[in-house]
């Protein structure tokens, strides 16, 4: 189990880094653009349309991290008063629903980007939507690793009567 | 007939914690294949988040949030407001409504409020000798209080969703917010006095020191409002300029926070709210789409119609709906999922979306207080270390008030519109 752990903890460091690396590039180029638009009235067109892509990277990267800390949105008033190994077995069936909603999510997002490599759209001047859009199979592809290791320990300390960390 | 048996499998495993995002990405699929639509059209929605201008001020303004959170900034804030209200009858408890609301409204109602400035106020209310149960309250009860003011996360949201101007709701928030705080305010005014808690002797010296203390945060709200509505520049541009400005204020003049440590990990840890609410936000997409193309609030408005004719039982049916939406569901879900499907009901019985959007933001702060999912009692819970039941009759006065402003909010509709419609 502990390699699992080193695996989930290494991806982290990975997405964490560059999850720091986008949204400094964001806070810097966003105020950016307003000292542009106000002092020199105009703004850099390909900027406004690379933030916008940013932000779906940063939440697939940000969710993938959600993940791992198990900080997703969810309704834990009912699972929160049961035994320590109860909890256990029902969050690996929750991590496992997981793993398959986001494996159908991951099929329908190739689909996806064939049909935009298809279609041949592109984002700005000779750029393909295709390359951001790649960002969607990546991240529901993090996203199953994570719920994965996840439901992997989860079912790991059930059986052995533990309290996943 | 098996639809339904996934419908419900589904719907327990929400019940069970599974990760919300997925279980409306489980309904959206579900939908979009029932119709024999491919299920790519789930991405093609989740993709339009990468489309659309407004978003980014999700990222930036949590960003800013956090930083203020993680520096000193609540201690200089709770000063000066301290300086200026401590004087007053209950004058700390006006202190935590007033920093509590600055705090909730910068950090997007995500419950950083309790975590930051609880540890700070409560023990202070303690010491001052408020009765134990009251500070609980209040604390717990501010965790949401400053919802309504710009630039609040569930305001953008909202927002996004009903394809209302931003600027326009940031304006409407005001004054209703503004009369939730003066309930909240009077009330404990009311239990200051009969406490006999002591007062501090009010100090010129005092301010001036405190608000060049906090001289670079205390106007942030008023860059907000003032940029957006002299014109200078959009929302979007204000949550660009505040993300900028609190990190070089933070970094570089007090200092409280090292750029090449202290940073990253504020942005890791806000990015996990940011991940969790975009990912909320990508599925559910999908699923509007989805219930849109089904004409599912047509229909709903046509059983809405057989029953109920005036807008004003409509307006009380609704509020008691939203409120146990508040119960069962967090306010991101909620806005994402819920408002698609009420939006054409209200026009229908000819409510302006503006006003539904206070009034629904209203509801969903309310829900932040009760029970089973209201997640100030937990967080609160936790801070404080105690029992969720000793919580929530502690909040209990504090509910019944925000009912009544919230009745207030519902059936005078300009206290929403007359800012709008003055600027």
């Amino acid at each position: 189990m502990s390699v699992l752990r080193k695996f989930d903890s290494l991806l982290n460091k990975f997405e964490g880094a560059l999850l720091v690396l986008l949204l400094a590039a964001m806070v810097v180029m966003a105020f950016l653009q307003v000292v542009l638009r106000n002092g020199f009235n105009s703004t850099i067109l390909w900027v406004d349309i690379l933030l916008r892509h940013l932000v779906l990277w940063t939440g697939f990267l940000g969710a993938a991290l959600a993940t791992s800390s198990e900080r997703h949105i969810n309704i834990d008033a009912f699972t929160r008063f049961l035994s320590p190994r109860a909890r256990s077995v029902i969050n690996t069936i929750t991590n496992l629903f997981a793993v398959v909603v986001c494996w159908l999510l991951l099929q329908a997002s190739v689909t996806y980007v064939k049909n935009e490599m298809i279609a041949g759209s592109t984002i700005y001047a000779d750029l393909p939507t295709w390359y951001s859009a790649l960002i969607i199979p990546i991240g529901f592809g993090l996203l199953i690793l994570h719920f994965s290791v996840r439901a992997i320990l989860n079912a790991n300390a059930a059986l052995k009567n533990e309290v996943t960390s | 007939m098996s639809v339904w048996l996934v419908i419900l499998l589904i719907g327990l495993l929400a019940f069970l914690g599974a990760p919300l995002f997925l279980i409306i990405g489980a309904f959206a699929l579900l939908g979009f294949a029932v119709s024999g639509i491919d299920a790519s059209a789930v991405i093609i929605n989740l993709y339009s988040i990468a489309e659309n201008p407004v978003l980014i001020a999700i990222p930036l303004f949590t960003f800013a949030g956090y930083v203020l959170a993680e520096s000193n900034s609540p201690r200089r804030l709770v000063n000066v407001a301290q300086a200026f209200f401590g004087w007053m009858p209950g004058g700390l408890a006006i202190v935590v409504l007033v920093t509590c609301a600055f705090f909730t409204a910068f950090t997007g109602a995500s419950g950083v409020t309790i975590v930051a400035l609880g540890g700070l106020l409560y023990p202070a209310l303690i010491k001052e000798l408020y009765p134990e149960r009251f500070s609980l309250g209040l604390v717990t009860a501010s965790g949401s209080i400053g919802l309504l003011f710009p630039p609040s996360l569930p305001i953008i949201l909202y927002g996004l969703i009903s394809k209302v101007d931003i600027d326009k709701l940031f304006l409407a928030g005001i004054i209703p917010g503004i009369i939730l705080l003066l309930f909240l305010g009077i009330y404990s005014i009311f239990v200051g006095v009969k406490a006999k808690v002591p007062r501090v002797p009010f100090s010129w010296r005092n301010i001036a020191t405190t608000s060049r203390a906090a001289a670079w945060e205390m106007p942030l709200p008023l860059v907000i409002v003032g940029g957006i509505y002299g014109g200078i520049f959009t929302a979007t541009e204000a949550a660009a300029v505040t993300a900028f400005y609190v990190l070089v204020v933070e970094v570089f003049i007090y200092k409280d926070l090292k750029l090449t440590t202290d940073i990253p990990r504020v942005m890791k840890e806000s990015m996990l709210l940011v991940g969790a609410i975009l990912a909320i936000v990508g599925t559910a997409l999908g699923l509007t789409n989805y219930l849109i193309d089904a004409e599912v609030p047509q229909k709903l408005f046509e059983l809405v119609r057989a029953t109920i004719t005036s807008p004003t039982t409509f307006l009380l049916i609704l509020n008691g709906f939203l409120i146990i939406v508040g119960m069962m569901m967090d306010i991101f879900s909620a806005i994402l999922v819920v408002v698609p499907l009420i939006i054409p009901v209200a026009m229908q019985f000819g409510i302006n979306p503006i006003h539904l959007g206070i009034i629904f933001l209203t509801n969903l702060e309310i829900g932040y207080l009760t029970p089973p999912v209201g997640l100030n009692l937990f967080l609160s819970s936790l801070r404080f270390h105690k029992p969720i039941l000793h919580i929530t009759r502690a909040v209990l006065v504090f509910i019944v008030l925000e009912l009544v402003a919230l009745m207030l909010i519902t059936y005078i509709p300009e206290l929403s519109l007359w800012l709008v419609e003055a600027f």
